[in-house]
């Protein structure tokens, strides 16, 4: 600065702003418990005597298309369910989302315990007999279970009901019934369903030695090898494979059925290629066991037994190495036959799948050890299993341990909070130049604060902006893939765009403002990830469609356009901080020395503004180009392309207007505000509308957020205009009588 | 004189310093300015900046509410009574807030030929009156430059684009393409099996009505009516029909004793548009018969599917001077030099989800004299052909097809060139913009220190 000296107490108060900013955006604190540093220091080993969490959570799993640690689909799928990264325990302190998930996957009976589930509706609270403000709204899988038929029924009626005619207790029990299928999902990922079989099928006493118990063996391994046995005991002779003889084909047939239908009940991939597999598909234990059933499993009711049968014989009978080759031939060539179909994958589960990965013991240990607390030999086993499954998986796994430390550090977490805090000191700061002391004095106490603001926006930015290279890398995709995505990108543009601006004027406007968007970009994506409707998963590093699945046009049309949305925001929210300091100054009848101020504002929104022209026209023509090589068509008036196109010619329409001299200072400023309306319009109305090639799912959860904000740009709007109307009604020399 | 120049301009506050300036040192561009105004003096009101507001507000309107639109018509629906129109109707949607008042309301709203036009206009007359043709100003003449050609452009497109899919079985080879709206009554001869002779009445002559001859047609064809879509179910037999099959007396209409029952049209993207014709063929002056014909808008070979009755539709059978003619109503097909054969198809998915990475299908083009190339067409990667470019558009695993999407858009060139322009007219100017900015900033730094 070039003033000559500050005094003590603003030194020591700017130091310790930018320090509470440093520690919010680096350190760690109760709820996000990895600061920046441990990015550094890779796994730290824990003590040996306690269960090694941590070192679990590590593990990779292929979940939603896509390996991943065993700590983000604890985070995801309990974002799903309590739209929270944690879980509770009957006393409601807080569990950690992998001790969660280890609870589920290991212990199911102690997991229904926890509180998982988020019921928020009165009417679905009342369906399972709960009052919101004498039960609160987190619930237990134990609490809800005696009501899973009621709720299963329920949300199937309201499945019947077209999607825009849906209320909302029928959005909320579907999204219930979809929690309930995912919990029961996980806890039957790596234990298998009980077995049931039918008495009027099976011969209950050919199976029941087959069987896992509890009391006899030593894990399921047991059983997989006794069904293992009997598999290799069909292939040594196909000629016992004929109809009738139930004494094979009975327990043939209700395992291969249950392993099957043990695929179908499985959340996630555990098991990584196996060793030397060419195409490197992920499978689920039914399926390392027996494979996949290739058609729906109603669609065995058109099996011919006999020439199932047959076939099955003759496939098991040919030599090894003619099999696959024979299976892959039926596969493709007959798609529309059952019967083949069906007995290639039982020929592929007699003959091809020997043996039980490795994989699978090595969770049945670990369960085991986890039931008995058994430390040291649970440890042993993750690093034994994490060191397998990373040579089997090879390239897949390699941003595994940063998604994990990434997880925890959670940027815009800190990012969000950092803002709001900057929000304040801003504010604090023009408090403090109105009616703090005269003289210099104040003058330098908000000219500090400012300084600090700035300072902070900067630090925040780091943060952020380490958030969005951090999805970057672990998706390797430009920053914009999905909705939630960018929200991220939108808010990060105008902070950056107004920690520039002020860099040049140092009026903590921009700081403030930067700051708001910011924190309300970030809670927007954060609802947009707690949406189930938009986010089933719970990841917000979705896969791409094959349409979208272009790094090019994504880095080039997303990005340019996202960066278009961003800067019309931040110039309608410049356009609110001049009516909120214009209505101050009237309010408090400040004299106009403001004149200055206006005059920087207003070429602050212009300046913008041209940017926004700039990347919104560039970035629709790219939309349209990329139109060309996919579809056809530059221009096919699809909903978002029309609503790009508002944004274009709205910020058209600003700058016309301010050339033409028909919008001076008041103007402009409504105008910029209006160009929320038409961005938000544009950014979420259009996607509400459910037509289109850009309808990425129907939000009508975001209806009622966005008609409010579109109904408050509109309130600012006319309250600029407040003070005209009033002077039209009340003279000025008579306002002067009445004050 | 100087001034009044300057304010009519109404050149942006921040550049008229520099404006000055120019003015002082380069008297030709000015007087070459006057010039063109005095000359085309008639041109300068439509020139103002008043109207280019006026008419770019209308066209916000005009997008907001054909958007809206769209969910009741479909885009095609919108874009026909919206955007392909000098004005629209709208009525303010039953289901929003004080619907049942205001939706018996009808509101003009002005279409896009309109806006477009005067938009043109206004721009060409802004080029003439009020552009300065120099350097400092180059970046306002391209952007507006290439905003002109963007509407021209969209306007050709509009005006040339032709649609059409191409459907392919896995192993055949297809040497056509069927239209996605429009029909053709087409007569084929296939007394000799080896080479068949199509002879076939386009969707504007069906519309037309009236007799048409044909020197490849023994018989003349008189079209009694025709539609873009229909109703149509199977009276018992007792019962006749009325409406347009009424007259009917041959082929599979009169013997599955069907009555059709006219339909507008189906704009929207699922919209199943079932059209049909009613026609008299004549020997000479003598009638032959009334015969109807509806085409399927997924093919006519489903008709069999639905009812073996209807099954001939797909080609009604008629013998005429020992020669066997077949006659149906189908999508307008257009015949190629050339042929595609479908190799195989891939449908891929993100594993442990229904979300699709990849649909691609491998073709071989087979051109005359023996010419072939194999190529692989997926999603971003069109094949171009000849003028014509052909994307991946739907794929079905399970029964091995694969269709296309044929465009043929002879003006695809102009956004990009209108792109690039813009581009660089508007990079020019803000970065002018910016610079100055800079420069004032740095300026103003400097003396408060």
């Amino acid at each position: 600065m070039t003033e000559k000296k500050k005094s003590l107490r603003l030194r020591v108060l700017s130091f310790a702003l930018v320090l509470s900013g440093i520690y919010f955006v680096f350190f760690p604190n109760k709820y996000t418990p990895l600061s920046i540093f441990d990015f550094f220091r890779g796994e730290t080993f824990s003590d040996q005597e306690i269960i090694n969490l941590d070192a679990f959570s590590r593990i990779p799993v292929l979940r939603g298309g896509r390996v991943k640690p065993i700590d983000s689909v604890a985070r995801n799928t309990l974002l799903v369910l309590r739209n929270k990264r944690t879980a509770l325990d009957e006393n409601g302190s807080d569990v950690p989302a992998v001790k969660w998930l280890a609870e589920v996957l290991f212990t199911p009976e102690r997991a229904d315990e926890l509180k998982t589930f988020l019921i928020d509706h009165d009417q679905v609270l009342g369906l399972i007999g709960k009052k919101l403000a004498r039960d609160g709204k987190y619930f237990s899988y134990k609490e809800i279970e005696p009501f899973v038929e009621e709720i299963e029924k329920s949300a199937q009626d309201a499945g019947k009901i077209d999607q825009e005619y849906r209320n909302y207790f029928h959005q909320n029990i579907i999204e219930l019934y979809h929690g309930l299928v995912l919990y029961r999902n996980l806890k039957t990922t790596l234990i298998p369903p009980p077995h049931a079989p039918s008495s009027s099928v099976h011969d209950h006493s050919k199976l029941e030695p087959l069987f896992y118990h509890a009391d006899k063996d030593s894990s399921r391994t047991d059983e997989y090898r006794r069904f293992r046995a009997l598999t290799s005991e069909i292939s040594a002779n196909p000629d016992g494979i004929k109809m009738g003889n139930s004494e094979v084909l009975g327990p043939l047939m209700y395992f291969i059925d249950y392993y099957a239908r043990f695929n179908l009940f499985a959340e996630f991939f555990p098991l990584p290629p196996e060793q030397g597999e060419t195409g490197g598909k992920w499978r689920k234990i039914g399926e390392s066991m027996v494979g996949t059933e290739p058609l729906e499993s109603k669609q065995k009711a058109e099996i011919e037994p006999a020439r199932f049968i047959s076939t099955v014989r003759a496939l098991v009978a040919s030599p090894d190495h003619e099999l696959s080759g024979k299976i892959t031939s039926i596969r493709q060539n007959l798609k529309m036959d059952p019967s083949a179909l069906f007995a290639a994958q039982y020929a592929e589960a007699i003959k091809l799948r020997r043996g039980i990965d490795p994989i699978i013991e090595h969770y049945e240990h670990l369960g085991r050890a986890y039931r008995e607390n058994d430390a040291h030999s649970f440890n042993q086993t993750v690093i034994e299993m994490r060191s397998l499954i990373s040579q089997r998986a090879q390239a897949d796994v390699s941003t595994i341990a940063f998604e994990k430390t990434y997880n925890g550090f959670e940027p815009f977490y800190r990012s969000s909070i950092g803002y709001l805090w900057i929000f304040l000191i801003a504010g604090a700061s023009w408090l403090m130049s109105v009616y703090g002391k005269t003289g210099k004095g104040k003058n330098r106490a908000s000219q500090t604060l400012l300084d600090c603001a700035y300072l902070l926006t900067g630090l925040v930015l780091i943060a952020h902006t380490f958030g969005l290279a951090g999805r970057m890398y672990i998706e390797g995709r430009p920053p914009v893939t999905n909705l939630y995505s960018s929200a991220l990108f939108i808010s990060w543009g105008a902070v950056l765009l107004c920690f520039l601006t002020e860099k040049f004027l140092r009026l903590g406007i921009a700081s403030a403002m930067g700051a708001l968007i910011g924190f309300g970009g970030l809670v927007v994506a954060h609802n947009l990830s707690i949406d189930s409707s938009l986010n089933p998963s719970g990841d917000t590093m979705e896969m791409m469609r094959a349409v979208l699945d272009s790094n090019f046009w994504l880095a080039t049309h997303v990005v340019t356009i996202t960066i278009g949305y961003s800067t019309t925001f931040l110039a309608g929210f410049l356009g609110i901080a001049y009516v909120f300091s214009m209505l101050f100054r009237t309010v408090t009848k400040t004299p106009k020395t403001g004149k200055d101020l206006d005059k920087t504002l207003v070429s602050m929104i212009f300046g913008i503004t041209c940017f926004s022209l700039f990347f919104s026209l560039v970035g629709t023509v790219l939309g349209g180009i990329w139109a060309d090589q996919s579809w056809g068509r530059f221009w096919g008036w699809d909903a978002k392309e029309n609503g790009a196109l508002l944004i274009v010619i709205w910020n058209a329409i600003i700058l016309h207007a301010r050339w033409a001299g028909i919008a001076k200072v008041r103007g402009l400023s409504t105008l910029a505000i209006f160009g929320n309306v038409v961005t938000a319009w544009s950014y979420f109305g259009t996607n509400m509308l459910g037509v289109g090639l850009h309808s990425y799912g129907f939000m009508d959860k975001a209806f009622m957020p966005l008609m409010i904000f579109i109904g408050s740009q509109l309130g600012i709007i006319i309250v600029a205009y407040l003070p005209s109307f009033i002077s039209l009604f009340i003279p000025n020399k008579q306002r002067g009588r009445v004050a | 004189m100087k001034r009044r120049i300057s304010s009519d301009l109404l050149i942006p506050s921040v550049w008229e310093t520099t404006t000055n300036h120019k003015m002082s040192d380069k008297k030709k561009n000015i007087t070459s300015l006057g010039e063109r105004r005095k000359k085309f003096s008639f041109l300068i009101p439509l020139a103002d900046l008043r109207i280019t507001l006026t008419l770019l507000s209308f066209s916000m309107v005009l997008i907001f509410v054909a958007t809206l639109e769209q969910v009741r018509v479909g885009i095609r629906g919108a874009q026909a009574e919206f955007f392909e129109s000098l004005y629209g109707i709208w009525h303010y949607p039953e289901q929003f807030w004080g619907g049942e008042f205001l939706n018996p309301l009808p509101i003009p709203i002005p279409g896009g030929y309109l806006l477009g036009g005067l938009l043109i206009l206004n721009l060409i007359s802004a080029f003439i009156t009020r552009f300065q043709w120099t350097g400092k100003k180059m970046g306002i003449q391209f952007i507006h430059l290439g905003i002109i050609m963007l509407l021209i452009g969209q306007l050709a497109t509009q005006a040339m684009q032709e649609e059409s899919r191409m459907q392919i079985n896995k192993g055949e080879s297809k040497n056509y393409l069927e239209r996605f709206h429009g029909v053709e009554l087409a007569f084929i001869d296939v007394t000799n099996p080896e080479t068949e002779q199509v002879v076939a009445l386009s969707q504007a002559l069906l519309e037309g009505g009236g007799m048409h001859y044909s020197q490849d047609l023994p018989f003349k064809v008189k079209i009694l009516g025709f539609g873009p879509n229909c109703e149509f179910n199977s009276l018992p037999p007792a019962r006749e029909a009325t409406g347009p099959a009424e007259k009917v007396n041959r082929g599979v209409i009169q013997s599955a004793n069907l009555e059709i029952r006219p339909k507008p049209e189906d704009f929207s993207s699922e919209g199943m548009n079932f059209g049909y014709v009613v026609f008299e063929l004549l020997d000479g002056a003598e009638s032959m018969g009334t015969w109807a014909a509806i085409s399927h808008p997924a093919g006519n070979h489903w008709w069999a599917q639905i009812n073996p009755k209807m099954g001939d539709l797909a080609f009604q059978p008629i013998r005429m001077n020992g020669k066997l003619w077949g006659v149906t109503l189908r999508p307008e097909r257009e015949y190629l030099p050339y042929s595609i054969e479908l190799l195989g198809i891939a449908n891929e998915f993100y594993q442990g989800t229904d979300i699709p990475f990849n649909f691609e299908s491998e073709i071989m083009l087979r051109m005359g004299q023996n010419q072939s190339r194999r190529a692989l067409v997926y999603m971003n990667t069109p094949l171009r052909h000849e003028g014509k470019t052909f994307y991946q558009y739907q794929m079905n695993k399970a029964a091995d097809y694969t269709v296309f999407q044929v465009v043929r858009n002879p003006s695809w060139l102009v956004p990009y060139i209108a792109c690039i322009l813009v581009s660089f007219g508007l990079l020019w100017q803000f970065s002018f913009h910016l610079a100055r900015f800079l420069s004032k900033n740095a300026a103003a730094n400097k003396s408060m220190a």
